[in-house]
């Protein structure tokens, strides 16, 4: 039987290195999600390209305004 | 005559043992808390009932051969019924809000102080008589302070089987409390000004993003914690059957009838371990003092750590949303969310506190996976 003060120190050397690992894990976890989230932005960033390309561009190209017409009118036409 | 005498010898009121009817009245404690109560009855219902089932004299269902003995060697010796429950429990989780802050990942991790710290509690109750807890029963016990049910029975299944029944009524019994048990803590710990900090809406997180995550803690943990994969595996398992979207089938039944299977009995087969002479111990009062001393300590690791992250953000992070770093998914974040409306009706914290809350999933699941390779 070991004392208990030997157990107590047992402990606390289980515990420094416990919470120092769940610290290490979670925050390399933390690095990695943040390169994820840099390798595949999140879809909150594509609302705003469309915004600045129909403000340059003041309306659709004619072209494909008939194409997209046509395309309707051979659909109902079924 | 003879016959009946024969028949005497056979009831149950003839053989009834003390100790047996102590533990059924355990067992009835257990069904009010969850009929009446509500605490939480998926679990506490099917224990209460297997402690009645094993302590009836006569009917063998925890002797080999019987029902009870037979969902306790399949489910719990293995281990299998935890990790099936927690893979169902990986089909239910939404990492959304953790991806969108990882930072909350650090409070999920300072909540997990409470697990270690009542380590060292456990082996310091081996100074009072009558305790004498081995390292690995004290990390048994100390795992409650995980809040988290499937990862507290696997543990006690691996590292002290015989305190299994005491550790696994503790952790459901507190999870079931945390309403009553963390509100003081979070309110002794942060000023009114605190509690009031509204913090930014998250933002959106892609489907890529969420489809990689468990995907890449799976990695991690090969690479660092292989002892931890068990949980970890099945857990991201779950999550990914989830969040790819194409085996929907297979997610829908992780989530629903098989967690629903395995907690029928799981539930029994903890419920089995309930048995007089395992439970009617010095121990299990221990036990029950050391798994509130852990959840109360893990609360309040995670808030303390929540206000430095508040002083280091410059007043972003509200502290109350450290206190979900304990797990006990969603009931923690749920009490966040109530305690910050009771300080501004207009500040809804629930998304934010589902970041540390499941940070608390992995974070024990981590802990849990520490123990074991040092004391497996």
């Amino acid at each position: 039987m070991t004392s208990i003060s030997e157990q107590l120190s047992d402990a606390l050397g289980i515990m420094i290195m416990g919470m120092g690992l769940v610290f290490t894990f979670l925050s390399i976890l933390i690095v990695g999600i943040g390169i994820v989230a840099k390798l595949f932005p999140a879809p909150v960033a594509m609302p705003s390209q469309p915004v600045p390309s129909t403000s340059g561009q003041p309306a659709l190209d004619p072209k494909l305004v008939t194409a997209i017409t046509s395309a309707i009118h051979q659909y109902r036409a079924k | 005559m003879e016959g009946l005498m024969a028949f005497w010898s056979e009831t149950g009121i003839a053989n009834f043992s003390g100790g047996q009817l102590l533990m059924m009245a355990v067992g009835c404690l257990l069904l009010f808390l969850a009929i009446a109560k509500g605490f939480e009855p998926l679990l506490l219902l099917p224990i209460g009932f297997g402690a009645i089932l094993a302590n009836i004299p006569n009917a063998g269902f925890t002797e080999e051969g019987g029902l009870l003995y037979f969902a306790y060697h399949v489910g719990i010796e293995t281990g299998i019924f935890p990790l099936l429950i927690f893979m169902g429990v990986g089909a239910l989780t939404d990492f959304g809000a953790l991806i969108a802050n990882p930072k909350t990942l650090l409070l999920g991790a300072a909540a997990q102080f409470g697990i270690f710290a009542t380590l060292l509690g456990a082996i310091a109750l081996n100074a009072v008589p009558g305790f004498e807890f081995t390292m690995q029963d004290a990390a048994a016990i100390a795992i409650i302070g995980g809040a988290d049910g499937p990862t507290a029975i696997f543990l006690a299944s691996k590292l002290a089987p015989e305190l299994l029944g005491a550790i696994a009524v503790a952790a459901y019994s507190y999870m079931a409390l945390v309403p009553l048990i963390q509100p003081p803590i979070m309110k002794l710990l942060t000023t009114k000004a605190e509690r009031a900090i509204k913090m930014e809406q998250l933002r959106e997180v892609s489907k890529k993003e969420k489809i990689i995550f468990p995907l890449m803690v799976l990695g991690m943990t090969i690479l660092f914690l292989p002892a931890a994969t068990p949980l970890v595996g099945m857990f991201c398992l779950g999550n990914l059957m989830k969040e790819s979207g194409v085996v929907d089938r297979l997610s829908k039944t992780a989530q629903n009838e098989l967690i629903n299977i395995v907690t029928i009995f799981l539930g029994l087969a903890v419920g089995s371990k309930l048995s007089a002479e395992q439970f009617l111990r010095i121990e299990t009062l221990g036990i029950l003092v050391l798994g509130a001393v852990a959840f109360s300590i893990g609360t309040a690791a995670g808030v303390l750590m929540a206000k430095l992250m508040c002083k280091l953000s410059g007043g972003k992070v509200n502290p109350l949303i450290g206190a979900a770093g304990v797990s006990a998914v969603p009931m923690a974040a749920r009490v966040v969310n109530k305690v910050g409306l009771e300080s501004n009706d207009q500040n809804f914290l629930l998304m934010h506190a589902m970041g540390p809350n499941v940070a608390g999933v992995l974070g024990s699941a981590v802990a849990a996976g520490v123990l074991l390779a040092v004391l497996g």
